[in-house]
């Protein structure tokens, strides 16, 4: 899938792989499972790491992974990939404003799955700086999706001066 | 939301919303949307039903109405008439204002 | 009242101009219904049975003369006249055409509303005690602290895709008109001694209550959070939720099945736990000097010195036996002296509960600006409010509300009910509840009678999702579905003020044809069975669910 990071069409080095699958010499995205089980495998080789957080009706609470369980890895994560299973699930708004605000994660945080145009200007404020796109999606398009709103009345992981605060 | 027809029902016809104005309508002949009930297509049987849906369910469909399903209709002295209240309501208006819907403008 | 400044009209503009560009892609097919219909939930629109509904968020239940004029001419102009007052301080217009949604929005923006977040999983309208700033006893105006809410809720990026839908209310007084206990979060401003008779406002949290499917009252998970740490603790409470609220099962969603599943005691853990995490970061304290710009615009208005009494109102009620009922029942005491607040019951006998033609709105925003300092206020049971009247003008006032049907004097009495719109025109409804409403102030219409049977507060529901509020009705109604007909269900004992309590059911339910009598029933054995001085809720309180189901299932 196309890939915009930091408002920009890139590359993606990127490749997620499988629980069971053999490490390639190159970027990879894991599993929090795999991640939690050979961290120290996983931190050894010398490749950008990332990992990819669930965010869908699983584990007993059915809130799907917790992005503190990655409080400890963090050092060795280039990237954490969000999950956004459907439209209507934002359970990852609140876990890329957990990465930014509280565990101070500075690397990529990237939107994958059901991500749509009408989310990409709040993802965007929540810290998340990276966006798996359809085929289809401009530049162009992106750039307008942010721009609909052009002010803020809360803060939030971005620059954005809220409005209860600059008046 | 109500059930809108039984796998027992014996006459059926599809309605749906219209994009525009959220209207009321009815699937009729020649893959026409009408907003009377007695200008829609009845039919007789589940499998005759299910046909008619699919019929109803053109690729363009969604240009022009929403919320497309079958309900159940009975076959009266005065022609088919909804069996449900909702669909009784839906094809007439809102029984507190008789001065709006369908049953406003005249049969 | 609130004025938005250029940031809060530029940000509705930029929403209406937005939702256009959605409603055109829409209309030229390049948006997918599926598309479409999260973002038009955003914007308060719904399909409804006959048509769309457009529902417009009346902030906090405060509107201006001007405002309730615009009101009036988009039911005139785009609606077939009317407007029907919801119980969450909205107005909802029946028969808007899709194309003319971005043309409304536009009128609503040129006086300062709009239909942002009136539906969809985020935070929807704040709503607030309707006599916030006027009543006696009040620790401050709640619409201070509403607006803040307002603005700070309004486009939140991080909860705008909620599990499900989040409503907020806020009250200042002890007596609780906005049913708090009943909404995901209700907050009551308290004082807090800090010493030498210094004192600081904050607020008791409550979390978790809700109608609907499974009613619970709220718990209370803190007891005093100081005024600049509130956006602080709301925000934790959100995430809260927002990380581990339900998403599997629709009717598992709210937070009050959260709190319920997971406990009082580990819900405020987890919030004080969020809490100390976001409050840590500091940076969600609302400077002082806007906390006070925004309050200057909730200050007192300038009341002139008047007598406690006014001789013109005594001898108005000494020779009109009407109007003086309508003083006994409609009006409420104003804290400032020869001051009145003024009830206009949206029930008149036989009417439809909270519907409101585009004349009756014109009329009231006329004596609003004539008599109530151009203010009016909605009220979660469907009526409006004159919050500013003075005792020697309430008889004009009387006279212009009743040339519109708008004075009858029924405030509180059993022929006040809350009806939803239920099965005439609602997509989710099982039964129509306006007819019954409709029939139950027929029945009760003799004025001596409904005096004398006092306070009864019926609210009646056309599905479970219970809009009516009937869980928390003296007497509650549901209506349900059997095989495409409608029968409705009773509860008793509800009550949504400080004393919450949820309605008992009292067992099978019955046809549209026998539920007025069954009503009755339960009015006369609680003739029979009260003490003086009760009302039907205390007498039920004081007997229990027995004696009025002995009654009411007794064959005839």
């Amino acid at each position: 899938m196309p890939l915009i990071k930091d408002k920009q069409f890139v590359d993606d080095p990127f490749t997620q792989i499988d629980d069971q699958a053999a490490l390639p010499d190159s970027p990879v995205i894991v599993s929090l499972a795999r991640l939690q089980t050979e961290a120290q495998t996983l931190a050894a080789r010398n490749q950008p790491l990332g990992v990819i957080i669930r965010a869908d009706n699983i584990g007993k609470t059915k809130a799907g992974e917790n992005v503190r369980d990655l409080t400890d890895y963090l050092p060795i994560l280039s990237l954490v990939a969000l999950e956004f299973p459907e439209f209507r699930n934002g359970r990852g708004f609140s876990a890329a404003r957990i990465l930014r605000d509280e565990l101070h994660f500075t690397g990529e945080i990237r939107a994958v799955g059901e991500v749509a145009f009408d989310q990409w200007a709040f993802m965007m404020r929540c810290g998340i700086n990276a966006f798996e796109v359809g085929a289809h999606v401009t530049l162009a398009q992106f750039s307008e999706a942010l721009g609909e709103l052009s002010k803020a009345y809360q803060p939030a992981c971005d620059d954005k001066k809220p409005i209860l605060w600059r008046r | 939301m109500a059930q809108h027809a039984t796998k027992t029902a014996r006459f059926q016809a599809v309605t749906a919303n219209t994009v525009q104005q959220g209207e009321v309508v009815y699937f009729a002949e020649n893959g026409a949307w009408q907003p009377r009930l007695d200008q829609a297509i009845i039919v007789e049987g589940n499998e005759a039903a299910q046909a008619l849906l699919q019929k109803a369910q053109r690729p363009d469909a969604e240009l022009y109405v929403v919320n497309m399903y079958l309900f159940e209709v009975v076959k009266t002295k005065n022609g088919f008439k909804p069996l449900s209240v909702r669909e009784t309501i839906r094809a007439a208006g809102p029984t507190t204002r008789l001065d709006l819907g369908k049953q406003a403008q005249g049969e | 009242m609130y004025r938005y400044d250029e940031f809060d009209q530029q940000l509705v503009n930029e929403r209406v101009a937005q939702f256009s560009g959605q409603v055109a892609r829409r209309i030229k097919g390049e948006l997918s219904e599926d598309a479409f219909k999260p973002l038009r939930l955003m914007n308060g629109l719904y399909l409804q049975l006959h048509a769309y509904m457009l529902r417009v968020a009346i902030p906090y239940g405060t509107l201006s003369a001007r405002q309730m004029r615009k009101l009036a001419h988009i039911a005139r102009t785009y609606d077939k006249g009317y407007g029907h007052f919801t119980t969450r301080q909205n107005i909802q217009y029946n028969w808007p055409k899709l194309a003319e949604i971005p043309d409304i929005l536009n009128e609503l923006a040129e006086v300062e509303m709009h239909a942002i977040q009136t539906s969809g999983n985020c935070i929807r309208n704040i709503t607030a005690d309707q006599y916030a700033g006027v009543i006696e006893g009040e620790v401050e105006d709640p619409r201070i602290t509403a607006e803040i809410m307002r603005q700070w809720s309004s486009f939140h990026p991080e909860f705008s895709y909620l599990p499900r839908k989040f409503k907020i209310a806020v009250t200042a007084h002890k007596n609780d008109r906005a049913a708090i206990r009943f909404h995901d979060i209700g907050l009551v401003a308290v004082k807090r001694d800090i010493g030498e008779k210094n004192y600081e406002i904050g607020y008791e949290v409550h979390v978790g209550g809700g109608l609907g499917r499974t009613p619970f009252i709220a718990k209370k998970i803190r007891d005093f959070v100081p005024k600049a740490q509130l956006l602080a603790y709301l925000e934790a409470i959100m995430r809260v939720y927002n990380m581990l609220g339900r998403r599997d099962n629709l009717f598992k969603a709210r937070i009050k099945i959260l709190v319920h599943e997971i406990g009082e005691d580990e819900m405020r853990r987890l919030v004080e736990a969020e809490f100390a995490h976001i409050d840590a970061a500091k940076i969600l304290a609302v400077p002082k000097q806007e906390l006070d710009r925004i309050g200057a615009y909730f200050a007192p208005p300038n009341y002139e010195s008047l007598p406690a009494e006014s001789d013109i109102l005594d001898k108005a009620r000494s020779t009109d036996k009407a109007f003086d009922h309508w003083v006994q029942t409609n009006i409420v005491d104003h804290k400032i002296k020869g001051y009145a607040i003024v009830n206009i019951s949206l029930k008149p006998i036989g009417g439809v509960p909270g519907d409101a033609n585009a004349e009756q709105m014109d009329a009231i925003a006329d004596i609003a600006s004539q008599y109530s300092l151009d203010e009016i206020r909605v009220t979660h049971e469907q009526n409006l409010v004159l919050p500013y009247v003075k005792k020697h003008d309430l008889k004009n006032v009387y006279d212009m509300l009743a040339a519109q049907n708008l004075a009858t004097p029924n405030l509180g009495l059993i022929s006040d009910s809350i009806a939803c719109p239920g099965l005439d025109y609602c997509e989710l409804a099982n039964a129509r509840s306006i007819p019954l409403a409709q029939e139950i102030s027929q029945r009760f219409a003799d004025l001596d009678r409904q005096y004398d049977i006092g306070e009864l507060k019926v609210k009646i529901s056309g599905c479970i999702n219970a809009c009516g509020h009937h869980h928390v009705g003296h007497i509650g109604i549901l209506g349900v579905d059997k095989k495409g007909t409608e029968f409705y269900q009773l509860s008793l004992g509800g009550a949504g003020d400080e004393t919450a309590s949820i309605g008992q059911i009292t067992g099978p339910a019955f046809t549209g044809d026998e539920i007025v009598d069954a009503v009755e029933k339960l009015v006369t054995s609680y003739i029979d069975l009260r003490q003086p001085g009760e009302r039907f809720l205390d007498t039920y309180r004081r007997v229990g669910l027995t004696p009025f189901k002995e009654q009411l299932y007794a064959p005839d």
